[in-house]
């Protein structure tokens, strides 16, 4: 991946210099058609109407504006919205951290009857597809008072959401520290309360990092759960995005300037941490 | 937190009890490292986790296939009437509906399409990146980590601003080209072309998850496997059928089924290029079952529907849960 040193991945034996040169050519057309979307949301954020919204399209603005930037703060609910997905998002994050690690903690570091069928549950959880559970879950946040204007039914919903990907990369975690050195602070006299706060939860902090990262980003993307629980003034950013193509389908600049304050939590977070969500996907590939 | 707060034991390392408020367990002080703990300590870390989980998973899981026996509509939500039994009425009135059976073809085509087209795009990309000079991997590589960092429902709208009718750069381009006249073209008014720029959306935000990882799988690959086999006189595809596909097996099988999980749910793309109100022919099960609940309140319908939609992805997911108990069994 990214970081290793490059010059060992290359194969050279049998290799034609045509052959590298194609090879070349097309890895660049890739690069370029790949970014290119990318590249269009964020000069269009840019652009005046006059350049947005005609049929040929400048490739750098010729006259770029914040204007389109100015319009999407301002524009009806974006700051609730924004507060309101802060909140939900970090809420989520952090429950579903203390949940998780505990659970993570019993699985990783006790033999106990039960414990298999607990690590089997919180795989399996992983696969429903959380739309075909919307239904039941919204009769039941409806009855109790959760949805509409409150925040509370969704940020519910969203930890537990998080829970079983948080319990299974942090299980990795625990379980990659040496029980060898639990074992050693107890025999100098640390009780298990102690060897949790001094060994295990600064070792795992990096892993708590990773996972938290992964769980703001999943939590903030979301938009279908919340725009059916919630209220349209109540939404959090992401359903704002998507009320505001609804409404004013065809205004792409002030738009696209929403979608990039949108992503940009997102955009630095995962590349920070991108490493870490490749095999977190793929966990299941190895044994993690 | 303090679940694991209990006063200082011996120093031999006996487990403490489950701690917390309640009393210290009532274990017997002299017992091997080790050994079998108190298995109350672990359940109670778990305990929050499962809760939660019970609570917001499994009841709701067991909740939604007693709706599929029933007739909810907006009556009973608002009285919180129970709704009365219908029996296997929805399951009858889906599995006769055209409509449902012509979602059903559409999601299964657009999985089995989708998935092939990223598959082998994602690996192609992937032994690209091997050949590449250093420069244009790292170029590759971060092309691909900004479109996979992107919202899911931002690359949807990228692409459906790139297709716009009017001020689309994709007719603007297209129309560049001597004797084709684009300008003003629909992209969404035939299913055929639309669902065109529905996958190629799926496939350009898949390629970078497949590509990455199955790059990181093709460093597995022994270098002087490679080598020798070409020695040896293998050609290109030998080494590749021979050497690297057996090895790279156990990966591709589980992107694929990720992939295929993921595909097979399809909403954000169609739900945000058709406005959220996506017409008959851009439907996929996904949106459809959400919208014959919400949009129609038929609450029990669309629960049918949900279930018979988790009833077909369970055999794309028996692969992944296979390897899951494998998983259980080692651990």
């Amino acid at each position: 991946m990214a970081g290793r040193p490059a010059n060992d991945q290359t194969l050279t034996v049998g290799r034609s210099p045509l052959g590298t040169f194609f090879a070349n050519l097309s890895g660049s057309v890739f690069a370029i058609v790949m970014f290119f979307p990318v590249y269009w949301v964020l000069i269009t954020a840019f652009k005046p109407q006059t350049e947005w919204s005609s049929f040929t399209p400048t490739f750098i603005p010729d006259q770029p504006t914040l204007d389109n930037f100015k319009s999407a703060f301002n524009a009806p609910n974006f700051q609730q919205s924004l507060v309101n997905g802060i909140m939900i998002t970090v809420v989520a994050v952090l429950a579903s951290l203390v949940i998780g690690f505990l659970a993570a903690l019993a699985v990783a570091r006790f033999r106990f009857y039960g414990r298999r069928a607990i690590i089997l549950v919180v795989l399996a959880v992983q696969l429903v597809p959380f739309v075909a559970l919307l239904i039941p879950i919204f009769l039941m946040l409806q009855r109790a008072e959760l949805t509409g204007d409150s925040i509370i039914g969704v940020t519910l919903v969203y930890i537990v959401l998080l829970l079983p990907y948080t319990v299974w990369t942090l299980r990795g975690f625990i379980a990659g520290i040496p029980r060898e050195l639990d074992e050693a602070a107890m025999i100098d006299g640390c009780t298990r309360a102690q060897v949790f706060w001094r060994i295990i939860l600064p070792l795992t902090g990096p892993g708590l990092v990773a996972t938290s990262v992964y769980g703001f980003i999943q939590a903030w993307n979301e938009f279908i759960i919340i725009n059916t629980l919630n209220n349209p003034e109540n939404q959090n950013l992401m359903a704002w995005l998507m009320q505001n193509q609804t409404s004013r389908g065809t205004y792409w600049g002030p738009l696209m300037a929403g979608a990039i304050l949108t992503s940009i939590p997102v955009v630095i977070f995962f590349l920070a941490v991108q490493r870490n969500i490749a095999t977190g996907l793929t966990a299941g590939a190895v044994k993690g | 937190m303090h679940a694991v707060d209990t006063p200082p034991t011996r120093a031999t390392g006996a487990p403490a009890g489950p701690g917390g408020p309640g009393p210290q367990a009532p274990d017997a002080p002299r017992r091997k490292r080790r050994g079998p703990e108190s298995s109350r300590l672990p359940w109670l870390l778990a305990a929050p986790a499962l809760l939660l989980l019970a609570a917001l998973l499994a009841y709701p899981m067991g909740r939604m296939v007693v709706l599929s026996f029933q007739n909810m509509q907006l009556r009973e939500l608002w009285s919180g009437a129970t709704p009365p039994w219908v029996g296997l009425d929805q399951y009858t009135k889906v599995l006769s509906d055209s409509a449902f059976w012509a979602v059903v073809g559409r999601t299964v085509l657009f999985t089995a399409v989708s998935v092939i087209l990223t598959v082998l795009a994602g690996l192609m990309v992937a032994l690209l990146m091997r050949r590449v000079h250093k420069a244009v991997r790292m170029a590759m590589i971060v092309a691909m980590m900004f479109v996979w960092a992107l919202p899911a429902l931002v690359q949807a709208q990228v692409f459906k601003m790139m297709t716009d009718s009017n001020v689309g750069v994709l007719n603007y381009m297209i129309d560049k080209l001597p004797g084709v006249e684009f300008q003003n073209h629909s992209w969404f008014f035939t299913p055929t072309q639309g669902w065109i720029v529905i996958t190629a959306c799926v496939l350009w935000a898949g390629i970078p998850f497949l590509a990455i990882t199955l790059n990181a799988g093709l460093t597995q690959v022994p270098k002087e496997l490679l080598e020798a086999a070409t020695v040896d006189g293998a050609n290109a595809w030998q080494s590749f059928r021979n050497i690297t596909i057996p090895i790279l097996k156990p990966l591709l099988v589980i992107v694929t089924t990720l992939s295929i999980i993921w595909n097979f749910g399809l909403f954000t793309q169609n739900w945000v290029m058709r406005d959220g109100k996506p017409e008959p022919e851009f439907q996929t099960l996904a949106t459809y079952s959400y919208l014959q609940a919400f949009a129609q309140n038929k609450y029990s319908l669309g629960s049918a529907i949900a279930v018979i939609t988790v009833l077909l992805l369970l055999g794309a997911m028996a692969v992944y849960i296979r390897q899951m108990f494998k998983i259980g069994e080692v651990d």
